[in-house]
This record gives structure tokens, C-alpha cells and sequence, in this order.
């Protein structure tokens, strides 16, 4: 089958729970509401470094509709976590952070549940804190964890006292490159902590049933790692804890680790009632999984006509009280450091590093956008004391088709030259005539598809149509629908021919989960298969019946066509219900691609599947008064593959992108003495749609030999580029580089100012 | 202490005992269960939780329902059901403007809101973008949205043109 003979992969379709979602009938996490319900509250630390020397909630427990209370005490004393076991239910002897939980309320009503927490007594003793990750690098740091020997991590994980995760990769000699070189450059970068912002809280609800089995309903974007850290923390089998996904309002990565299902878990088995959880704005900002503030320092020698000879890096993430995503995050950077540029030579170390904050998470491409905004602001630096066009010295650089990546992979279907070419184009980019106070910015990166495997069910219905059953959630972005209607047109179906399943452990077969840009790709890949699977038992069937060989057969307008006879779907899905009925299944693996181990250190991410490549290019004015920066329009050209449904594609593009220029702009978890000065929505500063300017999107379609018809990952690499991309165009407006996200207007008048 | 209350939603009268300190937003979603007013912030800093008080778009998180006692409230299941959807349903539909669809009930009443108070002429769009800027929305970058109420404003203009020609 031919990508460009398709009539429903391709297509701009409608997404199939739009009018769901539109008419205010889909049903989030947030809206699950079990008959008999208590609710939850979580009471949290208010001292960054403390020892807890006493909590007793007697009050609390003999307070009129409250119905458990629970502690340290009352849970499996068990660590827990992603990379690194270091995490507990409840802080048991020592708190790190402000939000560290300490014990949790179930209540008839969440009024009396808040005015419990308020009954508990709690002695903390201060330790001093520890704020700066490269303070905690220190040899003479205290240690944050000073048990950390005794946590269990994954194998590839090095860790060693307040560094939880420490990655590397390498080729040739940087130290000979740097001393041979025409000119060698070295900055340091700074980046803030990023809510993902999730317009739903995350929230669950949790019952026990008559045979021990937990039910839980999540808003998770991976169900089955909730099961999984479910069964670590209570200490039961798998198969007794069931995951059910409603609905998601959102995830972005920050709802990839267990949110409040834990809780409610907990409380619902102490009290033997069912439980609902839902985190306020404040939990959220003070204690969910935010993308990591990072430091990131670049060094790159290059010659007098811009090529890079070598290049060395090194990004500390703050991965805050415990590792969360950071040792996986940090490492993911230093594909980024690289960039899409050969690099003879190299050297890249990745930090992730405790500190006495939020425990931070992997939203969106997790450490994309910091790499990205150090490598891409210094090409720009290179690029003027050179005298060379920031176009023409990427052009100069970039990998092309068959080069080796950092890990010494071979790089397949490269097209960071087209996107280049078409992003600079669509800016205008020839046409930068001096404006005073106006100026145009270019930033390219990549980014991988992640593998990780995928596998899907379905089942032929008496009337035709299809039902979908993965264990893939739909997060928003259209991802199912995608794969809905690969799996349409596999089958000759329409879209609306698809159902969807939803999301429950009990049932669903087994996927890696809707993080790294791969559900549609992935799923995409396993509904091809399952189609596969199925036309096979739909040929041999009509083969037995008419005679004709099954070589001789296709699907056509939802039948078998044999010879001339012409078989409804549905005719023969409903003769097989004396058969067993018909289903099919189909799995996607995705292997990755072969490397160089000699190249990598450490590192869980070693090596990139199916990469796609993009770039963005902004014109922005800036307020010499108020510095205030102002865009006037800003292109993405995004390598897709094959673009399944191009208005979702531009969908992740402009939404991606709007998140990109909230980190370039205006959003930071602020952080004063170990507290989040601005815990709310109104001083967290999410672009409004009066912050947002028009986004033009370029699909770019080099087909991956690996997506299904050709597609790529897109999902994350819209958020990579906007900080570089701004940072950029300021400087071509002002000629000041701003070296910290957020860009604030603040930053900007300061440094006109001429303050350092 | 519960008191007796009465409210008109969605063209329907319901009978209620409620607490004085609920709001709208909980009563809906809590007693009558209409959970399409969804549920964030709390604080009036998101917009999820939008409704139509007397056609005027509220947060109705932050609202007493006691205050909305003899008053019209319109919630987004009294706008359309996905058989019938809206023309503003219809639009967010068709304009991809839907993604995780969290904030697309305060969306969809907010723009219904303006366009009922300015129904003699076609907004521009960054008058649209005025009008929407009290809901957030983490998905969208708000294009598609302004894309499927600029297409609906566009349509009903279209309309009293030709209902206006001679």
C-alpha cells in the first residue's frame, strides 16, 4: 500500500473523541467519583532540610468524619522510584523539601479532610538546606541521601553521594582538537524549573475489592509503571492491582510518574472505602514532577571558516529531593549538546544532582530545550565573532545522510538541511534589513522517536467495524486517533468505523506508554501488524468458503474482494461468531538501532531511534524601554515522516511551541529560601492567548524507514526549540545575549542597562 | 446546616439542599452531576470551570451557588450533545481545536458569551484572543481555537449579510 493512494491515514479527519470532548461528555480522571467516596488530603512538609522528630495525629484520627489517617508508620517501609529507588510514601525520619508529604487524611467530605491535616502535630528540627546543585557537588556537601548507597537502582545507573545519575559520551580526543583549534568558545547557560501545566490536576481514586484486588483510576500517562509502583510500594503482585485510564486533561511528560494514586491506595485500604484524590495548584507547583532547572557549560574549538572541530559539555540537572526522571533526563541532554552538527570530537557529561527541592520530572523532550537553548545560542555567538552567517555556519555543520551520530550510529533519512533551508525562507531570512530594536533568530535541533514496544487487539464486530483495544492512553494529542486511522485504512474502513478502548490493566495487552513522541508511531506500527493478522484469517476463511486462493485477495470498501465476488466485512465477521468470533492482534517492537558502546558511559538513552529533525526561526521586536520582547511571527519546519493527520501534527507544533515560549519568556518555578514564592496560577506565568503570537507550521516529510508509511515521532520537538530560537532573535534585535531562561523583559532592560 | 435552593440549569429547574459555602461549580459537579464545568485552580485563574450566568460567562469556581438563585445558568451540556452539536462545538471540532479538551467547555462558553454580546459585527482576531485570554490552555497555543470561533463569527456575519441583501 502506497502512503499517497491513502484515503484515511493522511487525511485531516476529525479526531474521534473531539465531540466528546467538545459537548462536555468525555470523562477525565478528575470526574471519576465512586459511590461512598471519601477524599483525600496529603499534608506536606513546610521546611526544605528537617529531621522529624514527632507526628501525631490522635486529634485528626478522633475527629467526627475522619476516616483514616495515615503515616510512615502505617505504610511497607519501601523505596521506591524510576531509576533510583529513593523515594518514600511519607517522609519517615527526615524531610527535604517544602511539600515533602508526611501523612495523609481520607474524610467524608474534603472540608473536614483539610480541617485534619490542620490537627496534626508535627516537630521538624531544621537541617541546613542545600539549594545549589553545584554547592552539593562539592566534596565536602553534606549528603541529602546519606543512605544512597543502600538504594536499589537500575544497572546502567552510576551514582556516588548527592549525584544520582551520572551519564558520558565521548569520541576522539577533545583535549588535541581544543589545543589545534583557530578559535575555542566557552559559555555556561542557566535554565529555570517548568511546570508542565496540565490544565487537569492529576487526581485518582482508588477501591479494594471483596477479593483483594485494588482498583485504581489514574490520569497517569504511563498505566502500567503505575501498576508497577504500585506493586513496589504495597508489596503485592501485579495482577492484583488494576489501572483503569479514563480520560487525560493533559500530561506532558509531569504526569509520566506516579502522582496521588499512592494516597489514595493507602487511605483507601486503611479505611475500606474508596478514596478520591485531586491535587490543588499549589500541590501542583510546589510538588509535582517539574522539568528540571539545569546548568549546562559548552566548549567548542572551531576553525576559521566556523566548522566544529570539537566540542565539550557538561549539564547539571537539579533533579530537587529525590532522583524522579533526572539521571534518564540529564543524559538525554547530551544527545542534544551535540545537536545536529558533526562533531569529530567529543566529550559530554551529564549531572543529575540532589538539592532540597521539588523532585522534577521529564516534561516534554525533558532536557531538549536547555541543551538546545546552550549549543544554539553559542552557534550564534561562534557565528558573529566569525563573521558568518548563523545559517550558513549551521548549513556548514549539520550531519548528512549515512553520517555517525554520538553514539556511532549510522543517521538515516537526515533532513535538517530542508528544514533549515524551509523554516529560514518562510522568515525571510535573507531579508534582514537593520532595524533598530528588531532582529531574526534561527535554532535547529533533533530529537529521537522512542522505541519501546507496543501491541494492540482487535476485534471484527457483526457490523463491521472495529474495536481498538491498546494499552496506549490518549494524553490529547491525537495520538489514538492516528493510529485509528492506519488502522482504518489497513482494513478499508472508515475512522468512524474505529472505537477505542479504554485503558485498563485488567485487559489491555502490554505498552511502553505515552511518553517520547512514540504513541502514534508505536501503535501506528502494532495496529498495521494487527491489520495484517486479521486480513490473514479473513482470506483463509473466504478461501475455505468460495474456493479462491487468498494470494488473489484484497480489502476493498470494507470487503473481501475474491476474483469477482465481492464479501462484506461484516457478513463475515458475523458467520464467525460460530468460530470463535474474529480477532487479531499485532505487536511493534522497535528495536534501536546498533551503536558504538564504546562511545557511550552510563547512559539509559545510549542511543536514538528514528530521529527527526527541525527548525524554528522567530522575528521578534524588543522594547529598548521596557524590554519587553514582542514576536511577530515565528515558522517551524518539522521533519514528521509521514504526517498521519496534519492539522493534529500542527496541533503538537503550535502547542508545543506556545510551552517552548513560555520557558523562553515568562515561566519559572521561583524558589526563595527552599519555598515557591509563586505557587499559584496567576504568578506562574503560562502564555495566555494574548501571549501567543500566529505559529506557521512546514510538515517536512523524509519518510523513516521505521513509522508507519514513513511517519516520525512529533510530539516533542515543537517545546526544543523556542528558547535558542528567541534568545537568537533578541540578540540579532539587541545584540546582548541572555545566557538564563526565562528571557524576562527584566533581564532584558538590565543588560541594555549595562549591568552584567 | 443544609438550606433548601432552587436553580435553573440548562433550561431545567432543580430542587437542592445545599451547604451556604458550595459554589456553583461544586453543586454541578457534585450534586447534579453535570461534569462537563470542569474542576482546576479553584481560584478563578484557569477558566475550565466557565458557565453562562444570564448568558454571561462566570467562573462558576468561585461562585456561591446561593447567588445564582433565580438566574439562567447554561452549562456546556446545554449547548449540544455530540449528536447535535453547536456551531461552536461543531467549529472546535472540525478546526482541530480540540486537544486533551480540559479547557474546551470554558472555551467553547466563553467564546459563546462574546459573540452573543457583540452579535452585530465580525470580531478581528485579536479581539478573539482579548476575548478568550482568561482560560488557559496548555495544548492548543490558542490557534485552532481562534481559527473555529473566527470560522463561526465568519458564518453567522455571512448569514445576516444575505438576510440584510435586498
Amino acid at each position: 500500500m502506497r502512503p499517497n493512494q491513502n484515503t484515511v491515514a493522511g487525511r485531516r479527519l476529525p479526531r474521534l473523541d473531539g465531540a466528546a470532548k467538545a459537548t462536555g461528555r468525555y470523562v477525565y480522571g478528575t470526574d471519576v467519583t465512586l459511590p461512598g467516596t471519601l477524599y483525600g488530603k496529603v499534608l506536606r512538609s513546610d521546611m526544605p532540610h528537617a529531621r522529624l522528630t514527632r507526628i501525631d495525629v490522635s486529634a485528626a484520627r478522633a475527629m467526627r468524619g475522619v476516616r483514616a489517617v495515615i503515616t510512615s508508620a502505617d505504610v511497607p517501609q519501601v523505596r521506591y522510584g524510576n531509576a533510583v529507588k529513593d523515594q518514600t510514601v511519607f517522609a519517615t525520619d527526615t524531610v527535604r523539601f517544602v511539600g515533602h508529604p508526611l501523612a495523609a487524611v481520607a474524610a467524608d467530605t474534603l472540608e473536614i479532610a483539610e480541617q485534619a491535616l490542620s490537627a496534626i502535630a508535627v516537630e521538624l528540627e531544621p537541617l541546613p538546606p542545600l539549594f545549589d546543585p553545584e554547592a552539593a557537588l562539592a566534596p565536602d556537601a553534606p549528603l541529602l541521601h546519606p543512605d544512597w548507597q543502600d538504594y536499589v537502582a537500575l544497572p546502567v545507573i552510576a551514582r556516588e553521594g548527592n549525584i544520582a545519575g551520572r551519564s558520558r559520551m565521548r569520541h576522539g580526543d577533545v583535549e588535541a582538537a581544543f589545543a589545534q583549534a583557530h578559535r575555542v568558545y566557552e559559555h555556561r547557560f542557566t535554565t529555570a524549573l517548568q511546570h508542565a501545566g496540565y490544565t487537569e490536576p492529576r487526581a485518582a481514586s482508588a477501591a479494594w475489592d471483596s477479593t483483594g484486588v485494588l482498583t485504581v483510576w489514574s490520569n497517569g500517562q504511563l498505566p502500567f509503571e503505575v501498576q508497577a509502583t504500585l506493586a513496589d510500594i504495597l508489596e503485592l503482585p501485579v495482577s492484583r492491582i488494576r489501572v483503569v485510564v479514563p480520560g487525560i486533561g493533559g500530561g506532558f511528560g509531569g504526569k509520566l510518574r506516579i502522582g496521588v494514586e499512592h494516597f489514595a491506595a493507602l487511605l483507601a485500604r486503611q479505611s475500606g472505602r474508596p478514596v478520591k484524590m485531586i491535587t490543588t495548584s499549589e500541590e501542583e507547583l510546589i510538588a509535582a514532577h517539574p522539568r528540571q532547572a539545569a546548568i549546562i557549560t559548552v566548549k567548542t574549538a572551531v576553525s576559521a571558516d566556523g566548522r566544529i572541530l570539537a566540542r565539550q559539555g557538561r549539564v547539571v540537572v537539579d533533579c530537587g529531593a529525590c532522583s524522579g526522571s533526572g539521571p534518564g533526563t540529564g543524559a538525554v541532554a547530551l544527545q542534544c549538546l551535540v545537536g545536529p552538527y558533526r562533531t569529530p570530537n567529543l566529550l559530554m557529561e551529564s549531572l543529575a544532582v540532589y538539592t532540597n527541592k521539588v523532585p522534577s520530572g521529564s516534561f516534554r523532550a525533558p532536557s531538549g530545550p536547555m541543551a538546545n537553548f546552550a549549543v544554539e545560542s553559542q552557534m550564534d555567538i561562534i557565528a558573529k565573532d566569525l563573521g558568518i552567517d548563523p545559517l550558513e555556519i549551521r548549513l556548514r555543520n549539520i550531519v548528512r545522510e549515512g553520517d555517525l551520530g554520538p553514539a556511532g550510529e549510522v543517521l538515516k533519512d537526515v533532513s535538517i538541511e530542508e528544514c533549515l533551508r524551509r523554516a529560514a525562507d518562510a522568515i525571510g531570512w535573507h531579508d534582514r534589513a537593520a532595524e533598530p530594536g528588531r532582529g531574526k533568530g534561527i535554532a535547529c535541533s533533533w530529537w529521537m522517536t522512542t522505541g519501546g514496544s507496543s501491541a494492540v487487539f482487535i476485534k471484527l464486530n457483526g457490523d463491521g467495524t472495529v474495536a481498538l483495544t491498546s494499552g496506549a492512553v490518549e494524553l490529547g494529542t491525537g495520538a489514538l486517533t492516528g493510529a485509528a486511522q492506519i488502522l482504518a485504512e489497513e482494513l478499508s474502513l472508515d475512522l468512524e468505523d474505529v472505537r477505542v478502548a479504554t485503558v485498563d490493566t485488567l485487559h489491555v495487552p502490554y505498552d511502553y506508554g505515552a511518553q517520547g513522541s512514540r504513541t502514534a508511531f508505536s501503535v501506528g506500527n502494532a495496529c498495521r501488524a494487527a491489520a495484517a493478522d486479521l486480513r490473514q484469517q479473513l482470506f483463509a476463511l473466504v478461501a475455505a468458503q468460495h474456493g479462491v486462493p487468498a494470494e488473489e485477495m484484497m480489502l476493498r470498501d470494507k470487503c473481501v474482494v475474491a476474483g469477482d465476488k465481492r464479501i462484506p466485512l461484516a457478513d463475515i465477521a458475523r458467520q464467525q461468531y460460530t468460530g470463535g468470533g474474529l480477532v487479531a492482534r499485532g505487536t511493534a517492537l522497535n528495536p534501536p538501532p546498533a551503536y558504538d558502546p564504546a562511545r557511550v558511559e552510563n547512559h539509559p538513552l545510549p542511543v536514538w531511534n528514528t530521529p527527526s529533525f527541525h527548525a524554528h526561526a522567530a522575528d521578534v521586536s524588543v522594547d529598548t524601554e521596557t524590554g519587553e520582547v514582542t514576536i511577530n511571527r515565528y515558522v517551524v519546519a518539522q521533519d514528521v515522516g509521514y504526517a498521519i493527520n496534519p492539522t493534529y501534527i500542527e496541533g503538537q507544533i503550535e502547542g508545543g511551541v506556545s510551552q517552548g515560549l513560555g520557558q523562553a519568556l515568562s515561566e519559572e518555578i521561583v524558589y526563595q529560601d527552599g519555598r515557591v514564592l509563586n505557587a499559584n496560577l496567576t504568578d506562574y506565568k503560562m502564555p495566555t492567548s494574548l501571549d501567543v503570537p500566529p505559529i506557521e507550521s512546514i510538515l517536512v516529510e523524509c519518510p523513516s524507514a521505521a513509522g508507519p508509511y514513513g511517519a516520525k515521532g512529533v510530539g516533542e520537538p515543537p517545546c526544543i526549540e523556542p528558547p535558542a530560537t528567541i534568545a537568537n532573535a533578541v540578540a540579532a534585535a539587541t545584540g546582548l545575549w541572555i545566557t538564563s531562561l526565562p528571557i524576562t523583559a527584566e533581564k532584558i532592560l538590565l543588560r541594555l542597562k549595562g549591568e552584567p | 446546616m443544609r438550606n433548601p435552593l432552587t436553580l435553573t440549569i440548562n433550561g431545567e429547574q432543580h430542587d437542592l439542599l445545599i451547604e451556604p459555602h458550595w459554589t456553583l461549580l461544586h453543586v454541578l459537579r457534585g450534586q447534579i452531576g453535570l461534569a462537563g464545568s470542569k474542576e482546576n485552580c479553584l481560584e478563578a485563574e484557569c477558566g475550565v470551570c466557565t458557565v453562562l450566568l444570564d448568558g454571561k460567562a462566570v467562573n462558576s469556581c468561585i461562585l456561591l451557588a446561593s447567588l445564582c438563585a433565580g438566574r439562567s445558568i447554561v452549562t456546556i451540556e446545554g449547548l449540544g450533545d455530540p449528536e447535535h452539536l453547536h456551531p461552536l462545538q461543531a467549529a472546535f471540532v472540525k478546526h482541530g481545536a480540540v486537544q486533551c479538551g480540559y479547557c474546551i467547555p470554558g472555551m467553547i462558553l466563553t467564546a459563546k458569551s462574546y459573540l452573543d454580546e457583540h452579535p452585530d459585527r465580525m470580531p478581528s482576531r485579536d479581539e478573539i484572543r482579548e476575548a478568550i485570554s482568561g482560560t488557559l490552555c496548555r495544548c492548543t497555543g490558542y490557534q485552532k481555537i481562534i481559527d473555529a470561533i473566527a470560522a463561526v463569527a465568519a458564518e453567522r456575519a455571512g448569514k445576516g449579510a444575505q438576510e440584510d441583501a435586498p
